[in-house]
């Protein structure tokens, strides 16, 4: 499936880069130690490793921003009206919108019927679901493995998320990844993603979904 | 320049100073309180180490119950008691505490000062650390060590403050630690051209520290003042503000990180030429990477709640870029140290000596953990799987324990005959030496491993999928290892105090292979 950063490529790159890196680093300590020829590294060369090194910066910067950049776009689909709050029809550019409260300890998800769904979000495969995320209290995480997207949630302020759903139905996990108290292990929720239901069905498998959790 | 570039105090490849029987001709009183340079090194080092062992101590207890699903040992309250404690105890109690005392002992030794100048600082600095240990303790806060508001002051403890108290205190210590360790530095005779890698390293960390704990001090006494519900911060459902405490608790929090991580490079840049018998690779490559570290250290504390955003706008990418060159200065310093390992033959001596071993691979795990920095640096995959998941412990753990702890302990093993008149015994340091390697390999890696497929920190259990449960008993095997080589390791410094080698006056001694055949030579 889709990730919804949309980073397979850039992220394998910055990968390949950061263990060639390594490796590197760990041969020539290696040799540096094995090897039986010695010489004098010349200064010229440690300007052009720093050369090297602002380049590696300048990519990163670059791969990243533009990842992130794309992302924002896509979540920015028509119109944004003020900063950090979506209104308007922006919203039409997603299958689903789903409000999601975090709160001590767990998620609620309520869909565009103003249904709540403790501990399940109800989705069809393929959708492109927009999450408007808030905190109830304190600082929460909310990361969808599934989808690759990590968000953090301060109770100050909305976050929006959007994912791509996975096209094989199935229960896939939803996480609270920043400490919030000790009921934090708990926070868990899972992304229930269901074909060809009515809505009364989906409600019900929401709740079925919470009993599981 | 030859002048400079002659100095034997710049070089630093000879023996400054002769080994005695420190430890055996103190008294209590004297290690307790005496204002001399090397008791209060020794007592923060002993202290320190009784940190590590106490903070391994709860690592050991919660590895346990990480490594496998589903099974319950302790619950969640404990285990994050034990966690914050582990987090905090191994920061402000080891990490931090372990170098700097090395450095109160080496700085008057290198610089032939013989004597370490605002002394009656550092004891306090010691004994306030004394006292927030104790609040810890008493208090057993579980909000973490970065205590983010308002969960922090909202745990249902009632001995909650202790642990705010705790923070401002170890703010104030680590205040004057920097303080002294500012002072020292400049007292380095015959110019700043000849001044020794180790002063410019205590000098600009020194700085950064009395910099960087006003804010974590305002932490302190506004999570205690928001906590009492006498002043509102952070807290915002009385108009506070989150976002306030996350940028003035991570102006500390990054700078922190780099507290330990200078002073552990200062140790290599000592220990190193004493090894080799010849002068660094470059002494101006090392200076600007310190002056570098030191001023990239400070504004770039928002990289660690980078996915806070919902744009990264211009503020986010300036911090991206700072972020991704802050890179420069530590490689520069990994540059240096390979360079100056090819420069001439790795002499027997040094190959036989285990601080020599740790020192090595100390570097190693630099690389490990330094270039996986390349990717938490930048938002996007940071808005993946890297942020709060176990990658960020395996990153730090690289750091922390790879890299500082392993400097740390080459430093102990480097300082042990001097402290002792003895050499340590040379089987248990090396058994000591592989444990570790292996222990913290398996564990780093199977860290990376789990938070690459999205493990959340700060869980006591999780699903029992199998990409998250065999990193996990992996992680605790690496870790059981790592508590084992430790044991060996006390039990090493306790025989050798009595039944070491005696050594002459330079205990290491630089004696080359007749042969030349290093390539013949294990691989250590």
């Amino acid at each position: 499936m889709e990730n919804a950063l949309g980073i397979w490529g850039p992220q394998a790159i910055l990968m390949a880069i950061t263990a060639s890196f390594t490796v590197l680093g760990m041969v020539m300590l290696v040799l540096a130690i094995l090897m039986k020829r010695r010489w004098k590294p010349s200064y010229a060369f440690e300007f052009v490793f720093i050369g090297v090194m602002i380049g590696l910066v300048i990519y990163a910067d670059w791969s990243s921003t533009n990842t992130y950049t794309a992302y924002q776009q896509d979540l920015n689909a028509e119109e944004r009206a003020v900063a950090g709050n979506y209104v308007g029809e922006g919203e039409d550019a997603f299958d689903r919108v789903i409000t999601v409260i975090t709160f001590q300890w767990g998620f609620a998800f309520i869909n565009e019927n103003d249904e709540i769904a403790r501990n399940a979000a109800v989705v069809a495969p393929g959708e492109k679901v927009l999450f408007k995320v808030v905190s109830n209290d304190v600082i929460h995480g909310f990361n969808i493995p599934v989808a690759q997207i990590t968000a953090e949630i301060d109770p100050d302020e909305k976050r929006e998320l959007w994912i791509r759903a996975p096209d094989e139905p199935g229960k896939y996990l939803i996480q609270c990844v920043n400490y919030c108290g000790v009921g934090h292990t708990q926070m868990k929720a899972w992304l229930v993603v269901q074909a060809d239901m009515s809505d009364a069905e989906m409600q019900n498998m929401g709740e079925n979904a919470n009993d599981n959790a | 320049m030859t002048t400079h570039e002659d100095s034997a105090m710049r070089a630093g490849n000879k023996p400054h100073w002769k080994p005695e029987n420190l430890v055996g001709n103190m008294s209590l009183k004297e290690l307790l309180f005496s204002n001399d340079y090397r008791h209060i090194a020794l007592k923060g080092i002993f202290t320190s180490l009784i940190m590590l062992a106490l903070g391994g101590a709860f690592a050991m207890i919660f590895r346990s119950e990480l490594m496998v699903p589903d099974v319950q040992m302790l619950g969640a309250k404990v285990y994050m008691t034990l966690m914050t404690l582990h987090g905090m105890i191994m920061v402000f109690g080891f990490l931090i505490p372990m170098v700097v005392s090395i450095c109160y002992y080496l700085v008057p030794k290198v610089l032939g000062t013989e004597r370490l100048y605002w002394a009656g600082a550092a004891q306090w600095s010691f004994w306030i650390l004394v006292v927030a240990f104790l609040l810890l303790v008493i208090g057993r806060p579980d909000f973490t060590w970065t205590a983010y508001a308002p969960m922090s002051f909202r745990t249902g403890n009632s001995l909650i403050w202790m642990g705010h108290v705790a923070i401002f205190l170890v703010a104030v210590s680590e205040f004057l630690a920097g303080a002294v360790l500012v002072r020292n530095a400049l007292s380095s005779k015959g110019g700043w051209k000849n001044t020794p890698l180790i002063a410019w390293a205590t000098g600009t960390v020194g700085l950064l520290f009395m910099v960087s704990t006003f804010p974590l001090a305002f932490i302190g006494l506004g999570l205690l003042g928001d906590g009492m519900g006498i002043t509102a911060f952070f807290d915002p459902s009385r108009g506070g503000s989150v976002k306030f405490f996350l940028y003035v608790f991570w102006t500390y929090g990054h700078p922190a990180v780099y507290l330990p991580f200078v002073p552990a490079i200062a140790i290599i840049y000592t220990l190193m030429p004493r090894f080799l018998g010849f002068p660094m690779w470059s002494y101006w490559s090392g200076v600007v990477a310190f002056i570098l570290l030191a001023i990239g250290a400070m504004p770039i504390g928002p990289h660690h709640f980078q996915p806070l955003y919902t744009v990264s706008g211009p503020y986010e990418r300036f911090i991206q870029i700072l972020t991704l060159l802050v890179f420069i200065p530590s490689v520069l310093h990994v540059f240096n140290w390979t360079a100056t390992l090819f420069m001439k033959p790795i002499p027997k001596s040094a190959r036989r000596a285990v601080p020599f071993k740790f020192m090595v691979m100390s570097i190693a795990f630099i690389v490990y953990g330094g270039a996986t920095a390349f990717l938490n640096a930048q938002i996007a995959p940071n808005s993946d799987f890297i942020h709060n998941t176990y990658w960020i412990p395996a990153h730090f753990h690289a750091m922390f324990v790879g890299f500082v702890a392993q400097m740390a302990i080459a430093g102990f093993y480097y300082l042990y005959p001097y402290f002792t008149g003895r050499m340590y015994n040379q089987f248990l340091g090396n058994t000591h030496f592989w444990m570790w390697q292996v222990g913290l390999f398996v564990q780093i890696t199977g860290m990376f491993v789990a938070g690459y497929l999205y493990f959340p920190r700060w869980v006591y259990d999780y699903l029992d999928t199998p990409g998250w449960s065999i990193p996990q008993m992996f992680i605790s095997m690496g870790g059981f290892l790592v508590g084992l080589g430790f044991v060996i390791f006390v039990i090493n410094l306790a025989w050798s105090a009595k039944h070491g080698k005696p050594v002459a006056d330079d205990p290491w001694p630089v004696e080359h292979d007749d042969e030349a055949a290093p390539a013949a030579a294990p691989a250590e």
